[in-house]
């Protein structure tokens, strides 16, 4: 659930553009089990994806892992610093 | 043994013209010692060979599907190839170049040749049944070339496509990370891997920052230029140790002495020989809620994640053959049946065998088992429906499928009964 909240917070683009019309919009997250569960669809994906966001993030029951790493370099807002020359 | 090789192939050539209307006669691989026998010796002793030049992710899919056409009931092919990277063989078609002189190719015995010759490439540490080996004959073009990538993603293909080159999709290829099986990562991030292959040491990635032990490819190979367009990084900046082969890459990550720092790109089909040693490491894309694995678990080969788009290191396979350029016509009709036979296109006359088997079971997806598209390498995915649908079949190829199986007598409650199953469309 914390991190169904966090995504909200974080990325309300990606949830602005599936709660259209479309009906591509989050699954109930009450209807799943808790995140990472190998065989359960994800308490946050999309139902009926139809962006690359929704497509990359759609109700699957396929084997996910939660990843969500400290990296030193990352800048303050998330964004990714220029290669090195 | 080897004197009775050579008096068989020769006493072979001699008896039999290329245009013979007859069987062609049973040739043994003729390779003796360190002697190579010329790639011409087989077109006098009667065979149609095809020469192809194709990236090295590509080998198992040459190895299985020049044994079928070997054996091709109605169109008996030679196909004769050699591995080389995407990025050159783009140049080499867009330019019209010759394959280099005295390059050895690889072809494969028919069954009445070696009926126990087998393209499968066993678990380590068994090693795959060697091919035959020829010269490729002076100023021979190929005929059949191959980019495992968008050719736009090269530097080579940037431009216009000639007018005297045709391209034609071919079956997905996805791309891996993979690490030691005694490693304990299992997952890597966008975020991650740019900082992993972008900054090497200096990224602080951990626990991926000896760049000793970062294991990637030349620039001009697919592996490189697909997984360098996914997370951003261009391919001549990249950190690690530059190999000019996948099996090098795949003996540096089983032999390392340091499994936790190393890591290596793989196409996914490399990886999926070597799952016995390796591990493939889920990648959670930009934007991604989780990270996936090309197939819907670490240990199934259904590249399910690819298929619907979950993971997103994959590329189509392109294949280019020449064509008259006022007629479009194929200039060698023959590198355009293989290529078609690849695409998964009808042909004729009807191959016979199944011509999904040897794609699928390489670890490729044919295009009719795709429900992602996308127009550029590392491009943003959408949704795609083929016009006749694969899925069913693929799946019970590399895995088990919930669909129904039907038949004449057997007709599908719902959709189109299609090699033996019935397919949505």
């Amino acid at each position: 659930m914390k991190t169904l909240v966090a995504i909200f917070f974080a990325v309300p683009l990606v949830f602005i553009a599936a709660c259209g019309d479309d009906g591509a919009g989050p699954k109930d997250a009450a209807a799943d089990g808790p995140p990472g569960d190998a065989g359960t669809p994800d308490a946050d994906c999309f139902m009926n994806p139809q962006t690359h966001e929704e497509i990359i993030n759609a109700c699957t029951t396929a084997q996910k892992i939660t990843k969500n790493p400290t990296l030193p370099l990352l800048n303050a807002d998330g964004s990714l610093p220029p290669l090195p020359p | 043994m080897n004197r009775l090789f050579i008096a068989l192939f020769t006493l072979a050539a001699i008896a039999r013209p290329a245009s013979a209307g007859p069987p062609p006669p049973v040739v043994p691989c003729a390779e003796t010692g360190t002697v190579i026998p010329s790639c011409g010796d087989l077109v006098t002793a009667g065979q149609t060979v095809v020469y192809a030049m194709v990236g090295d992710t590509q080998n198992n899919l040459m190895r299985r599907l020049a044994r079928l056409l070997r054996d091709n009931t109605d169109k008996k092919l030679t196909l004769a190839w050699f591995t080389s990277g995407s990025c050159a063989n783009i140049a080499t078609a867009y330019t019209r170049q010759n394959i280099p002189t005295a390059q050895v190719m690889s072809y494969v015995p028919s069954i009445a040749e070696n009926g126990t010759w087998t393209p499968e490439i066993p678990p380590p540490p068994a090693t795959p049944m060697p091919t035959c080996r020829c010269t490729i004959p002076a100023a021979t073009p190929p005929d059949v070339i191959n980019s495992a990538l968008f050719n736009s993603a090269c530097p080579s293909g940037e431009g216009a496509v000639p007018p005297f080159v045709k391209l034609t999709q071919g079956p997905v290829q996805a791309y891996v990370l993979a690490v030691p099986e005694a490693s304990t990562q299992t997952a890597i991030t966008f975020e991650e891997a740019y900082f992993v292959f972008g900054f090497g040491t200096a990224g602080m990635a951990l626990p991926w920052v000896d760049e000793a032990q970062m294991f990637i490819r030349t620039v001009s190979k697919s592996t490189l230029v697909a997984w360098a367009k996914n997370i951003g990084v261009d391919p001549m900046k990249w950190k690690g140790v530059r190999r000019d082969g996948s099996p090098m890459v795949v003996a540096d990550l089983e032999g390392t002495t340091s499994p936790e720092q190393a890591i290596g790109i793989l196409g996914a089909e490399v990886y999926d020989a070597e799952r016995a040693k390796l591990n493939v490491l889920a990648y959670k894309s930009k934007g991604q809620y989780y990270a996936y694995y090309p197939d819907s678990t670490s240990t199934s080969f259904d590249k399910k994640n690819v298929r619907d788009g979950h993971y997103t290191v994959w590329s189509p396979t392109i294949w280019m053959d020449y064509i008259n350029e006022t007629t479009q016509v194929a200039a060698n009709l023959n590198a355009r049946y293989i290529i078609d036979i690849i695409a998964g296109k009808s042909v004729t006359p009807a191959a016979s065998f199944d011509t999904i088997d040897p794609v699928a079971k390489v670890g490729l997806v044919p295009d009719c088992a795709m429900r992602v598209t996308r127009s550029f390498e590392g491009g943003p995915l959408s949704l795609y429906t083929p016009t006749q649908s694969c899925t069913c079949k693929y799946e019970s190829i590399v895995d088990t499928t919930t669909c129904a199986q039907c038949s004449g007598s057997q007709p599908c409650a719902s959709g189109t009964c299609r090699n033996g199953y019935c397919e949505v469309q």
